[in-house]
């Protein structure tokens, strides 16, 4: 059986539509009022060669089942029950088979992480009380969904688990998951096989097959389109002979499971068993790649990876502050620098007492997922944080960290597995680091075998070394090179090292960091943990990339500097002379810095901000009141000043003193309205106006806007909606918030309102745009 | 018949971010053309279209779908078959905007503007292609719903004939709104006859509903 081919069955759409399935009805529910149809297009396949029949519920779940007047109990058991009768005696297996939901996850769509995993969770109960036998999870493009789903199955029954996802020519699915982070992610969850359906036809799908066998040892699963659709008619073209003979190339790459999807039919499974009677499929050669993954791109550990080390608290008054304020933006702020500084993997630790860790790490980590590709490295010494986070992950995290303690193994490995995460484990344990390389070999050795004892495969393991400071222990830092050539040499694992702690307390620290680190990337540190934003930290792990041969040609080190001039004197901007207004009426963000520094030095922060900042602000507003500038020209503007503001806050934050505010304004784009630009440029023109926002985002239910109001005891509100369809939403929440007694003020705005309409809806002001906006709030909060 | 995107128009631009004429400095422009470049580094234009015999009153050909609506009736007078048509610029531009809004808002509307120009151009190609792949017979403009007395809600039907969220990855949300945003849907005739340009005046603009210069009692001159 082991490497025997599985013949899997055909198109269950296509059959439909031929038995006269009307377009636009749920096929599923033919399950129920049609089974006799359902199963016996299921029967053909049976004669045809199939062993493993999808029931015909790829749709059923209570989204795409909200109007049929029938639950998903019922739909899936119809579904079960008629794949069970087509099979009757005969050796075949009944798949449970889930599609995708039909509404994209978070951060494109709304839909939530938690709501998927609920709808699946639904689908996988009802398919294990009809008695199938394992479940195919189907046609999906994102990764994320995909994970809602695994868990979903894997949670709540005990049957084996396939994925196959749908990707394009250009290798990628529609959200952009490439074939490694696919590969990644579906071993770590630990699927039982893997694979491709619908996309494209077999020789299409050839070369991404071919990556897939690279990343992965698990049985591969094959199940494409009969070739491309017309286009005027939608219908499929190649034939089921040329389609069987496309299919072989695939076996020698070991695929085990084969079958067809959009316009196959029987005798294209016909045509698949006699090709499958003739070949066996091979054995898949090891020796896979392997890595970490976001839910969209891989990262190989072929090589020295930076880990960006600044989405933490520790030591950062401004951090910790937006970690109190729950000021997510600020902290995926930090993401983003350090992924444009040349981070591959971000380290995300948002400890801090008076934060409720778990609910934080699942909000950055979400936050993240939104506006970075990076795979994430959950940092914490909480399991409840280090699970929360692992769940709200998408791809393949890292988790960090282990130590040799057994407590800590035994809590924290089993998450590893359970979420498929590469884990560090640090040399040391309950009586402390050792202080000779020999004992945190040790300890390294320990970890490794209590991971190995849960199931982790070796290479995602990466050992800590520990780096201390040589100001007090000198010696140290041999110790730490010695322990990390023998985990690296003789261990075979990778190896992580937090470099900077080793120059603390010295002068210069700089020289010190980066001879270490040198000096750490030679002895075999794959993954350094640093602050890529630090140049010559950055610079000298180019220049080790190009010395271990790892940077092939010098390409990336020349692209490095080719772009910058030799003997730069960057601290050393010439005077522009120009005023702070000009520099904000121009949007020049660094210019508005240097010049509120330069302010600072003859007036208290106050002073700079209502004397300067925001005067500045208001004659641009002027000037787009006026139609001398344009909104990108406002937003810029706002931008600008923004960066004025922020070094003020950061400096009244270092003082320790209250964070500064004309006050709290809540915003959110209403319930099913998912254009959410309006709003955001409002948001950056009123805390560039110097107000707190409290940003509900997008599709926001009424009553979280109440419960927002109240929270916040916030003197405005701010509600927009783009579509016609969605200002009725905005009238229920603005009936809403009056309801519940609080004596806020509303304002509103987007596309379709008028003034007059805003009024009837019960609006106390429409503000036309951004800039009204700020004026209705100075009226409001003074 | 590839969806290509061959040109942004940069008045097309100018009009969604509501420019009312006037110099436009160098950083602006600067900003408009990385806007630009920014949404064709991360655009992947995809389209699909079918064709269906076409009577006023009766359902489309093999389908239960009757288009709703006088106005289409009227659009589609001379016509003896549609083409329903959808086109996306796919999850990229989305994707880079929530990441523009963080830092760089201007730059996050921009890239709005130049998906909202280039989502056209793509439609522009398409249908160009399909004239002359239907010639000679002749095609109609584009008309979507939300168009005229056209309602939204008809988005139901075209994600269900075409097949949208499995071929073009493209969810229809509860609401009716399309995600990737940068995503238009529309139905074409096809007829014997020579058919009109209709005006491109307010009546047929997507942006009717939500245009600035309506609500000022303007009109943005096409």
């Amino acid at each position: 059986m082991e490497h025997e081919i599985l013949l899997l069955d055909g198109a269950m759409g296509t059959m439909l539509q031929q038995a006269g399935l009307p377009t636009g009805q749920p096929p599923e529910l033919w399950n129920l009022t049609e089974p006799e149809t359902v199963a016996g297009i299921q029967r053909r396949y049976v004669e045809a060669g199939s062993r493993v029949l999808f029931t015909n519920t790829f749709g059923a779940n209570r989204l795409k089942l909200a109007r049929s007047g029938h639950s998903v109990r019922e739909v899936v058991a119809g579904g079960v029950r008629c794949a069970r009768e087509a099979a009757g005696d005969a050796p075949v297996r009944v798949a449970l088979d889930i599609g995708p939901l039909g509404q994209l996850l978070e951060p494109l769509g709304t839909l939530t992480f938690e709501e998927a995993y609920e709808l699946f969770r639904e689908q996988v109960a009802a398919g294990a009380e009809a008695g199938a036998d394992l479940i195919v999870i189907e046609t999906m493009s994102d990764l994320y969904e995909v994970k809602a789903a695994v868990l979903a199955a894997k949670e709540n029954s005990t049957l084996p688990v396939w994925v196959t996802m749908t990707f394009e020519q250009s290798g990628r699915s529609f959200v952009g998951v490439t074939v490694p982070a696919m590969a990644l992610t579906l071993d770590g969850l630990g699927v039982d096989a893997m694979g491709f359906n619908c996309s494209l036809g077999p020789r299409e799908l050839l070369p991404l097959l071919k990556e897939l066998r690279e990343w992965t040892d698990k049985p591969l699963i094959l199940k494409p389109n009969a070739g491309l659709p017309d286009p005027a008619t939608g219908e499929y073209r190649i034939s089921a002979v040329s389609f069987a003979r496309q299919m072989r190339p695939a076996l020698a790459l070991g695929v085990r499971m084969l079958g067809g999807c959009c316009g196959t039919s029987p005798e294209f499974i016909r045509e698949l068993a006699a090709m499958a009677a003739e070949n066996v499929p091979a054995a898949p050669a090891p020796g896979k790649k392997h890595g970490v993954c976001s839910g969209r791109r891989a990262v190989s550990l072929d090589g020295v990876r930076v880990i960006g080390e600044r989405i933490n608290p520790t030591g950062k008054k401004r951090f910790q502050q937006a970690l109190l304020e729950k000021d997510v933006d600020y902290i995926i702020e930090r993401g983003i620098e350090q992924q444009d500084a040349g981070a591959d993997i971000l380290d995300v630790n948002v400890g801090l007492p008076g934060v409720d860790e778990p609910e934080m790490m699942v909000s950055v980590v979400k936050a993240l997922q939104s506006v970075t590709d990076l795979p994430l490295q959950i940092d914490s010494s909480n399991p409840a944080a280090i699970e929360a986070g692992l769940r709200a992950v998408s791809g393949k995290a890292i988790v960090n960290s282990v130590n040799g303690r057994a407590e800590v193994l035994d809590a924290i490995l089993p998450l590893c597995k359970k979420y498929g995460a590469a884990v560090i484990g640090l040399c040391m344990d309950e009586n402390g680091i050792p202080a000779d390389w020999r004992g945190r070999a040790a300890i390294a050795r320990r970890i490794l075998d209590a991971a190995l004892s849960y199931g982790l495969p070796r290479e995602d393991v990466y050992i800590d070394c520990l780096t201390l400071t040589v100001s007090a222990q000198q010696e140290q830092a041999r110790e730490t090179l010695r322990a990390l050539r023998y985990v690296k040499e003789e261990l075979g694992l990778h190896t992580v090292l937090g470099v900077s702690n080793v120059s603390f307390g010295l002068p210069a620290r700089e020289n010190v960091t980066v001879a270490f680190l040198t000096q750490a990337l030679c002895a075999g540190l794959d993954l350094p943990i640093v602050n890529p934003n630090r140049e010559a930290v950055m610079n000298a792990i180019a220049a080790c990339r190009v010395l271990s041969g790892e940077d092939a040609d010098s390409k990336a080190y020349i692209d490095r500097f080719a772009a910058q001039p030799e003997n730069r004197t960057p601290a050393a901007a010439p005077e522009s002379g120009m005023s702070l207004d000009d520099a904000i009426l121009r949007g020049l963000g660094a210019e508005t810095a240097r010049l509120t520094v330069k302010a600072l030095m003859e007036r208290d922060e106050l002073s700079v901000i209502n004397e300067l900042l925001i005067p500045a602000l208001d004659r641009v507003g002027e000037k787009y009141e006026k139609q001398e500038i344009f909104l990108p020209q406002l937003i810029s503007a706002a931008n600008a000043a923004c960066e004025g503001f922020e070094l003020i806050k950061a400096r009244i934050a270092r003082r320790g003193g209250e964070s500064v505010s004309r006050g709290k304004i809540v915003l959110a784009t209403v319930h099913g309205d998912i254009h959410d630009i309006g709003k955001n440029i409002v948001r950056v023109v009123l805390e560039n106006y110097g107000y707190t926002v409290v940003d509900l985002g997008r599709d926001v239910p009424a009553e979280t806007v109440v419960e927002a109001v109240i929270r916040e005891d916030a003197k405005l509100v701010g509600l927009s909606a783009l579509m016609t369809t969605t200002v009725v939403s905005m009238a229920e929440t603005i009936a809403a918030i009056r309801r519940s007694g609080h004596g806020c003020r509303i304002m509103v705005g987007g596309a379709v309102l008028t003034a007059d309409y805003a009024a009837r809806i019960g609006a106390d002001y429409y503000a036309k745009d951004a800039k009204q906006s700020a004026d209705i709030a100075k009226k409001v909060l003074g | 018949m590839e969806a290509r995107l061959t040109e942004i128009d940069r008045g097309e631009m100018l009009r969604y971010l509501l420019w009312q004429g006037g110099a436009i400095p160098e950083e602006v422009d600067a900003a408009l053309r990385r806007g630009e470049e920014r949404l064709r580094e991360t655009a992947q234009p995809r389209a699909v279209w079918r064709v269906f015999d076409y009577r006023p009153g009766e359902p489309l050909g093999g389908t239960a779908y009757i288009p709703e609506g006088e106005d289409v009736r009227a659009f589609l007078a001379d016509c003896d078959q549609v083409i329903l048509l959808a086109v996306t610029l796919g999850a990229g531009p989305d994707l880079l905007q929530r990441r523009l809004r963080l830092h760089d808002m201007s730059g996050a509307l921009i890239l709005d503007a130049a998906g909202s120009a280039a989502v056209e151009n793509v439609c522009d190609n398409l249908c160009a292609d399909l004239a002359a792949a239907f010639a000679p017979r002749h095609l109609t403009d584009r008309f979507s719903p939300g168009y005229g007395d056209l309602p939204l809600n008809q988005q139901r039907w075209f994600f269900s004939l075409l097949d949208i969220n499995r071929r073009l990855g493209v969810s229809l949300t509860e609401s009716g709104l399309m995600v990737p945003q940068k995503t238009v849907t529309a139905l074409v005739g096809v007829s014997d006859r020579e058919q009109p340009k209709r005006p491109t005046g307010c009546e047929s603009c997507a942006l009717a509903e939500r245009c600035a210069f309506r609500k000022e009692g303007k009109r943005c001159g096409t």
